[in-house]
This record gives C-alpha cells, sequence and structure tokens, in this order.
C-alpha cells in the first residue's frame, strides 16, 4: 500500500514536472524560454552561493543565544519581504495607490519592534537566570539556553 | 566503477563544517510540512484565479458567481501563503544545506536525477516567490513575461515538489513523528521562523483581510486608499481615458440593438450592491456599488436565456480592452453596469462613465469605462 501510494506520488509528480514544462517551453507569450532559465539559475546561485554562506558564517561567529538567533530570523524574513517596498517606493510611478505608504519607516518601525520585544526577552531570562539559576542548573541537564548540549546525534543521516 | 577522488578537505565539504545539530531531519521534516502546505495552497489558489481569468472553452460556461467573496479569498490566500513561504523556504533550504555539498556528488544515475529534480524545484520555487512578490508591488524588472512565467514555473514547482516528497517519502514517514534528540533548540528554532512567518503575514495581510488592516505596515496596498477610498490597478491616465468622448452613449448590441446616453441610463431602474473587487496582486476591498443590471440590459436587447456578454471598453489598447463574461455572471442579479460607488459618480480611475462589477470575479475583468455590451 505504501509502495503503491509513493508510486502514485512519483507518477503524479513526473506527469505535473512534464506538463509544466511542455506548456512553459510551448506557451505563445514565452519567446525567450533561455531568459527565464538564466533568472532561475541565477536565483539558485545567490541564494545558495551567497545568501546561505553568509548566513552561516553569520549563525558561525556572531549569535550567542536564542534570543538573538529568534529575532535574525524575523528581521531576515521582515526585511526579504519588505525591502521591495522600499527599493520601488522611490520611484516615479503613475498610480499612487501602489505603494502609498512610507516603507522605510514601517521597515524600521518593525524591526525596532521586533529587536525591543527580544531585548525585553533577554532581559527576562537574565534576571530569572541571576535569581534561580543556582538551582536550576542543579536540576536535570535541560539545554535551556539552546546550545548544543546534546544534539549531536540529530545532526547525522 | 572507476575509483571516486577523496573528498576535498576545504570549506564546505570539510567535516564538521556545519555545526548545528538542526541540519537534521527531523528538523527538515517539521519545516518541510509547513512549507508544503503552503506553497501547494498557493499553487491551488493560483490555479484558481488561472480558470477563472482565463477559462477553457469547455469551462467558461459552468463557471461559478457564487460564491460573491470567492476570489476574494483565494488571492488573499494566494498571496498571504506565498509571502508565508519566502521565510519558510529559507528556513527549510538552510537546515538542509550541508547536502549540497555530499561526497561523491554523484553516486549514479537516480541519485544524479534526484539531485536534478532538487535544482529545478529550488529554482522554480524560488524564482516563483520572487517574481511573485514583485508582481504585488506592480515591479516587473526580468525580461520575459509574468503571468504565463509564473504559472507555468507552478506547475514545474509543484511537479518538482511531489516527486521530492515522493522520493524522500520512507525517511519523511521515519521523522513525521519521531522526537529526536536536539529538542529544546529545534524548538526555539521552528518558534523564531514560525515568528517570522506570523509577522511577515501580519504586517502584509491587511491588504486583504479587514480587520488586519491597522497592522497593514508593508503591504504593497492599503484597500482604504485611493479615489474614493479604493484602491486602483489602471489609472485613466495609463488607460488614456481620462476624458470621456463628448456624446458617449453605451451601445448594447444583440437581436435589438440600441444606444443609451448617460441620463437615460441613469432614469432606469438602479440596484445597489455590496461587492469586492479583489485583484490577484491580493489585495481585496468591498464598495456599495449601484447602477443598472447587466441581465436587464441584456435582455431589453432580446438576448435569450444563458447568453453570455463581450463587454468593450474605451481604452485604446491594453490586454483587458474586451472582455467575455460567461452567461452565470450575465444571468446574476448582482451583476452591474456600475455608475456609483460608495454613493458617488465612479472617478475617472474607477471607470467612469460605467463599468462592470459582478461577483467572484478577478480584477481586471471588471471592467471599466464601458462603451459596448454585445450579447453572444
Amino acid at each position: 500500500m505504501a509502495r503503491l501510494l509513493r508510486a502514485a506520488l512519483l507518477v503524479a509528480g513526473l506527469g505535473v514536472l512534464g506538463y509544466g514544462g511542455y506548456g512553459f517551453l510551448t506557451d505563445p507569450y514565452i519567446t525567450d524560454p533561455v531568459s527565464v532559465l538564466v533568472w532561475a539559475g541565477g536565483a539558485l546561485v545567490v541564494h545558495d552561493g551567497w545568501w546561505l554562506p553568509l548566513v552561516c558564517l553569520v549563525g558561525a561567529c556572531a549569535v550567542r543565544g536564542p534570543v538573538l538567533r529568534w529575532w535574525l530570523i524575523v528581521a531576515a524574513a521582515v526585511t526579504a519581504v519588505g525591502l521591495p517596498a522600499v527599493l520601488r517606493a522611490g520611484m516615479p510611478r503613475v498610480n499612487r495607490t501602489v505603494l502609498p505608504l512610507p516603507y522605510l519607516r514601517n521597515l524600521v518601525l518593525v524591526l525596532a519592534a521586533t529587536a525591543g520585544l527580544a531585548l525585553i526577552v533577554a532581559l527576562a531570562r537574565r534576571w530569572r537566570g541571576a535569581r534561580g539559576g543556582v538551582s536550576r542548573r542543579a536540576g536535570p541537564q535541560t539545554p535551556s539556553s539552546g546550545r548544543p548540549a546534546r544534539g549531536r546525534k540529530g545532526s547525522r543521516e | 566503477m572507476p575509483r571516486l577522488p577523496a573528498p576535498p578537505r576545504v570549506g564546505p565539504f570539510r567535516e564538521g563544517a556545519f555545526r548545528s545539530p538542526l541540519h537534521e531531519p527531523r528538523t527538515a521534516v517539521v519545516l518541510g510540512r509547513w512549507l508544503g502546505a503552503a506553497l501547494l495552497t498557493c499553487f491551488l489558489t493560483g490555479l484558481c484565479s488561472h480558470l477563472l481569468q482565463d477559462p477553457p472553452s469547455w469551462l467558461a460556461g459552468r463557471l461559478p458567481s457564487r460564491p460573491v467573496h470567492g476570489y476574494q479569498v483565494t488571492q488573499g490566500l494566494h498571496v498571504i501563503s506565498g509571502i508565508a513561504a519566502i521565510p519558510l523556504v529559507g528556513a527549510k533550504l538552510w537546515t538542509v544545506y550541508p547536502r549540497l555539498f555530499e561526497w561523491p556528488p554523484v553516486r549514479g544515475v537516480l541519485h544524479a536525477l534526484e539531485r536534478l529534480g532538487i535544482a529545478v524545484l529550488v529554482a522554480a520555487t524560488l524564482l516563483e516567490l520572487f517574481t511573485g512578490l514583485l508582481n504585488t508591488l506592480q515591479w516587473y524588472p526580468w525580461p520575459f513575461p509574468f503571468r504565463q512565467t509564473h504559472f507555468w514555473l507552478g506547475w514545474l514547482a509543484t511537479g518538482g515538489l511531489l516527486v521530492h516528497v515522493a522520493v524522500k517519502a520512507p525517511l519523511i514517514v521515519r521523522h513525521w513523528w519521531r522526537v529526536a534528540p536536539g529538542l529544546a533548540q529545534r524548538r526555539a528554532f521552528l518558534g523564531a521562523v514560525a515568528s517570522a512567518v506570523g509577522v511577515v503575514t501580519l504586517t502584509t495581510a491587511g491588504q486583504s483581510v479587514p480587520w488586519l488592516r491597522p497592522l497593514d505596515l508593508l503591504a504593497p496596498r492599503r484597500p482604504d486608499l485611493g479615489p474614493q477610498h479604493l484602491p486602483v490597478n489602471r489609472t485613466a491616465e495609463q488607460a488614456g481615458t481620462g476624458t470621456v468622448p463628448p456624446g458617449w452613449q453605451l451601445l448594447v448590441d444583440g437581436p435589438r440593438p440600441y444606444r443609451l446616453t448617460l441620463d437615460q441610463l441613469r432614469e432606469l431602474p438602479q440596484h445597489e450592491v455590496e461587492l469586492p473587487i479583489a485583484c490577484v496582486e491580493g489585495w481585496s476591498a468591498t464598495a456599495r456599488w449601484s447602477g443598472v443590471r447587466v441581465s436587464d440590459l441584456l435582455a431589453r436587447a432580446g438576448a435569450p436565456p444563458g447568453a453570455a456578454v463581450r463587454v468593450t471598453s474605451l481604452e485604446a489598447d491594453g490586454p483587458y480592452r474586451v472582455m467575455e463574461m460567461p452567461a452565470p455572471y450575465a444571468a446574476d442579479p448582482l451583476t452591474l453596469l456600475a455608475l456609483r460607488v460608495n454613493g458617488e459618480v465612479l472617478d475617472a480611475d474607477h471607470g467612469f462613465p460605467a463599468r462592470i462589477i459582478a461577483p467572484n470575479r478577478p480584477g481586471v475583468l471588471q471592467t471599466k469605462w464601458v462603451a459596448r455590451l454585445e450579447v453572444l
């Protein structure tokens, strides 16, 4: 049963892929499929060759503790979504109902609000750690600070 | 088989180059579930849009004009799930990133095909999310047409996703319910990713979800900003219809063709409907429209029951200058040739002197600056 399901999924996926590929190559409006491939390849190269190494580098060198990591993940997502609006809002345009907001201000606002939240959480953790730190650390070994205390096994495969 | 060279011991190929314990299958499976749900929602709602906007001939006469909010909800979901997928795809690809540098890079034909399939999946998904996001800003820096490319890449990405799930099925099943070591850190990571999804959703979804409007900080639209408190997709200036020709008359073509001046149209029975106008770019806004029922206008021209209608705009050109409306919409009592919105005469940007408003239809087909209706 499981094998059958898996085979059906594979066949369905190949069918959808084939349909998409055929449609993509025969669509009368897509006159230059190579340009799409160039952009798709570019997306792959920029993401895997530049962005992810940068993330890994920042993670390995600069990030201490889960709160800062939390904020950096949120900030990266908000920036990815909001930055195009910030860049585009500066260009002249006819339709003033597209991008009607002060996007740079709003992006900074969201980043600041989430940073403030992270700061409060970090301070609260420090305060709690200072008060109950001794008795807590004597307890069972839970990696409460998020450091890879017992994660070795999980990293295999 | 020829002997493979020893693995290079530099950079990401180095043993232990990736130290985080989160590069493991359980995290990938959890993120994959979230991302898969977002991408499938995005694909199916996108398909909805294409079918409603550009139906194959066998389907055109069967498209439903209900639910009234159908298009608004599916297109809102399309853009919401697409934006949510941006942090999810980032986190998922980071989790499996070390696999990119596995050694040997290719273990056989099947393995090569699998890796090629992942390249197609990732490239199509990245480009799909990027072009989709920029389309919501009406920004097109690439040389290819957006709509067709976005549509076919959607099929390629979804096909790649299904193949990927089929290939990884045993691994996915093994880790679906497993609670692996390193739980606290994984929880923190998944919590951060969920927060990222939450923040980008809350700050953009207000363009289609009314009760999130106060948080609409980063969306390219605000449903209440624009002439007569409604956004505009194509302005009168862009369409070249800022001034209506003097002596404008609506021509209704059919077995008994006739013409009406604007004053004569205003003397016909007026109906008021509350309908959303919704765009594939994700924004939508509900307004009170009033005008003449399209079905009344068609009946007066001697249209047989079940007739479709072709609507022509005053625009000189543009892909939506001529629009065909299948019978279910033309017959719907909510479908109007609107003359007023929210109690005011239509602004030039909203289609003065008359525009179409119909339930459950893409915004680009709510033709503005109507010049002619033709019974089909």
